[in-house]
C-alpha cells in the first residue's frame, strides 16, 4: 500500500460555481475515497415559506431556490398549490409552462456541457458551447421578460402571454440552433482529446445507480430509464407534445454529455410542437380559496426529478413545505462514482454530475 | 515602474458564491462567454484569491459561507475592490431574515460597488466592474503616497536602517509563531 493523501477541492475553487467541498482521499493520484459536504448555502427557505410568506408569494420564493432550474421550482410550488386549493390550471398555461420548461432545460444543459469542457480544459469548447447557449438566455427573455428570475408560473395558471413575434422569432432562432447543436454533437463524440478526459472517467454501473437510488441524466447515462416525464401524464401532458426517453449505457461523462446532448434534439422537437399546437384559453384559473389537505408534485427538472410536498391548514399561510432536489438523491452516487478515477480528473467529473447545491440544501 | 497600468489594464477577478440561488452566477459566467466578453478588459477568472484585485461575490451571506467570505477578503492583497452582485448581495433580498441568513455582504467586509438586480443583466455586471477599475486606481493611488519624513534623521551612533527593522520583526514574529 503506498502512501495516502489527502486533497480539499472547494469550498471556494474556480472549477465550482458554487461552495462545495469535496475531501479526496488519494493514492498515487488514483482518488480511493471521498468525502462530501454540500450545506454550504442552506438558507432555510422552506421554514419562511411557511412563516413569512402567503401562499401566493411563495412560487415567487421558491424561483430563488436555484437559478438555473428556476421554472421548475415555481411550476412545482404552483401545481402542488393548485392541487391544495382544487383547481386546475388552464391548459394553455400547461402549454406554456412546458415550453418555459424546455428552454430553461437547454440553457442548462448547455451551460453543463460548457462547464465540462472548460474543467477538461478545452476553453475553446466552452466559449463556443457558451455562444450557443445565449440564444436561449434572448429567448427566455423574449417569453418572460427576465433572463435569469423568470416568475413566470403563478399559482393558477402563467404571468404572461406567448406572442405570436415571440413564437415565430423561437422557432426562427430554432432553426439556426440545430446546425449548430449538430456541431456540438460532433465534437463531443469524435474529438480524440476531449474523449481521453471523458471516456471511462466517473463512470457507475446500472445496478449502482439503481442502488443509490440516481435521478435525472446522470441515470439514463447508466441505462435507467427513468424520467417524470414519462410517468405522470395528469399535470403536464409531455407525451402529447412528443417527449421521447433519451438512456446510454456506460455511465461515464462521455455518456452524460452525449445524454444531454441527444436531450436537447427532444426539447427542440417538444417547443416545436408546443408552438404549432398551443390551445387557446384564459391564462389563469382564478380562485379565492385557502390552502387545504396535503399534496405532492413530481416534475422533471434538468436534473432530474423534483419533489414537491405541501401541506394546508385553511389560513393563507402553508403549515409545511418540503422540497426534494434532484442533487440530493444523487449525492450518495456522486461520492462513489469518484472512486478509481485520476485526481486530475475530478473538475470534469464534478461539472458532468451537474450538482445544483442551492436547490439541495435550500 | 508600471504596475499600476498592467494593474488598470488586467485586473483579475475572484468570483465567491456566499450562498445565493445560482442565477448571477451563471451570468457572471455568461460575462465569460463570448457575447459579453468581459476578457476584452483583460479581465480573467482567476480562482487563486492571492492574485486578485476584484472580488465578485454573489448570494446573501449564510451562517456557514460567512467566515470563508471574511477569510478570502483578507488573503487578497492590497489594494482590492470588493463587487457586490445582485440583490441579495446588496441586501439579502428575498432571503433576508430567514433564519440561516444576513442581510447582505456589507455587514462583513466592505463593499465599494452595488450591482443591484435579481438576477443582475451581465451588462450591469460588467458596468459595475468598469466602476470598480475606477475605485481601484484611486486606491492605488492612495496606498503608494509617499510619506516623505519631517526632520532630517540622526547620524551619530551609526543608522538605522528601515529595511533591517522589518526584517528583524518578520523574523521574530515567524521563530514566536
Ligand atoms: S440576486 Fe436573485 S438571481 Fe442573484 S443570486 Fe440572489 S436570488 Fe439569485
Amino acid at each position: 500500500m503506498g502512501k495516502q493523501y489527502e486533497i480539499p477541492l472547494g469550498a471556494q475553487h474556480i472549477s465550482l460555481l458554487e461552495p462545495l467541498h469535496f475531501k479526496f482521499t488519494t493514492e498515487n493520484e488514483k482518488i480511493i475515497s471521498t468525502d462530501a459536504n454540500v450545506y454550504y448555502v442552506h438558507r432555510g427557505i422552506e421554514e419562511a415559506c411557511c412563516t413569512k410568506f402567503k401562499f401566493r408569494q411563495v412560487s415567487f420564493v421558491v424561483g430563488r431556490v436555484c437559478g438555473l432550474c428556476s421554472i421548475s421550482h415555481s411550476t412545482a410550488y404552483s401545481q402542488v398549490a393548485e392541487k391544495l386549493v382544487n383547481i386546475e390550471a388552464p391548459l394553455r398555461a400547461k402549454y406554456l409552462r412546458m415550453l418555459v420548461i424546455e428552454l430553461d432545460r437547454i440553457h442548462s444543459h448547455l451551460l453543463c456541457l460548457s462547464h465540462v469542457a472548460e474543467n477538461a480544459g478545452f476553453e475553446a469548447l466552452f466559449m463556443k458551447t457558451m455562444q450557443y447557449r445565449e440564444f436561449s438566455m434572448e429567448m427566455l427573455e423574449a417569453v418572460c421578460g427576465n433572463r435569469i428570475q423568470y416568475d413566470f408560473s403563478i399559482v393558477g395558471g402563467v404571468a404572461r402571454d406567448l406572442k405570436a413575434e415571440v413564437a415565430g422569432m423561437i422557432l426562427q432562432r430554432l432553426k439556426t440552433f440545430l446546425p449548430q447543436l449538430d456541431e456540438l454533437v460532433d465534437i463531443f463524440q469524435n474529438n480524440w482529446t476531449l474523449s481521453l478526459k471523458n471516456k471511462g472517467a466517473g463512470a457507475i454501473t446500472r445496478e449502482a445507480a439503481m442502488r443509490l437510488n440516481v435521478v435525472g441524466p446522470f441515470a439514463r447515462a447508466a441505462g435507467l430509464a427513468i424520467d417524470v416525464r414519462n410517468e405522470t401524464e395528469d399535470l403536464l401532458p409531455w407525451k402529447e407534445v412528443g417527449f421521447e426517453m433519451v438512456t446510454d449505457t456506460t455511465g461515464d461523462v462521455y455518456a452524460r454529455n452525449m445524454v444531454r446532448l441527444r436531450e436537447l434534439y427532444i426539447s427542440i422537437r417538444i417547443i416545436r410542437n408546443i408552438i404549432a399546437s398551443l390551445p387557446e384559453s384564459a391564462l389563469v384559473t382564478e380562485t379565492k380559496a385557502f390552502p387545504d389537505g396535503e399534496a405532492v408534485v413530481r416534475l422533471e427538472a434538468p436534473r432530474g426529478e423534483l419533489f414537491y410536498y405541501a401541506k394546508g391548514n385553511k389560513t393563507q399561510m402553508l403549515e409545511r413545505l418540503k422540497i426534494k432536489a434532484p442533487t440530493f438523491s444523487n449525492v450518495a452516487a456522486m461520492v462513489e462514482a469518484f472512486t478509481g478515477n485520476e485526481y486530475g480528473s475530478a473538475p470534469a467529473i464534478i461539472a458532468s454530475y451537474d450538482p445544483c447545491l442551492s436547490c439541495t440544501s435550500r | 515602474m508600471k504596475l499600476a497600468v498592467y494593474r488598470k489594464k488586467s485586473p483579475w477577478i475572484l468570483h465567491y458564491n456566499a450562498g445565493g440561488c445560482n442565477g448571477c452566477d451563471i451570468e457572471i459566467l455568461a460575462c465569460l462567454g463570448p457575447k459579453y466578453d468581459i476578457e476584452r478588459f483583460g479581465m480573467i477568472n482567476s480562482g487563486n484569491p492571492k492574485q486578485s484585485d476584484i472580488l465578485l461575490v454573489t448570494g446573501p451571506v449564510t451562517k456557514r459561507s460567512r467566515e470563508r467570505l471574511v477569510e478570502v477578503y483578507a488573503q487578497m492583497p492590497e489594494p482590492k475592490v470588493v463587487v457586490s452582485c445582485g440583490a441579495c448581495a446588496c441586501t439579502g433580498g428575498v432571503f433576508r431574515g430567514m433564519y440561516n441568513c444576513e442581510g447582505g455582504i456589507d455587514q462583513y467586509i466592505p463593499v465599494d460597488v452595488y450591482v443591484c438586480g435579481c438576477g443582475s443583466r451581465p451588462e450591469q455586471i460588467i458596468d459595475g466592474v468598469i466602476k470598480a477599475l475606477d475605485i481601484l486606481e484611486r486606491k492605488t493611488l492612495e496606498l503608494e503616497v509617499s510619506v516623505r519624513l519631517k526632520k532630517v534623521p540622526v547620524e551619530e551612533n551609526g543608522q538605522v536602517n528601515r529595511r533591517e527593522v522589518a526584517a528583524k520583526i518578520i523574523h521574530t514574529q515567524h521563530t514566536y509563531e
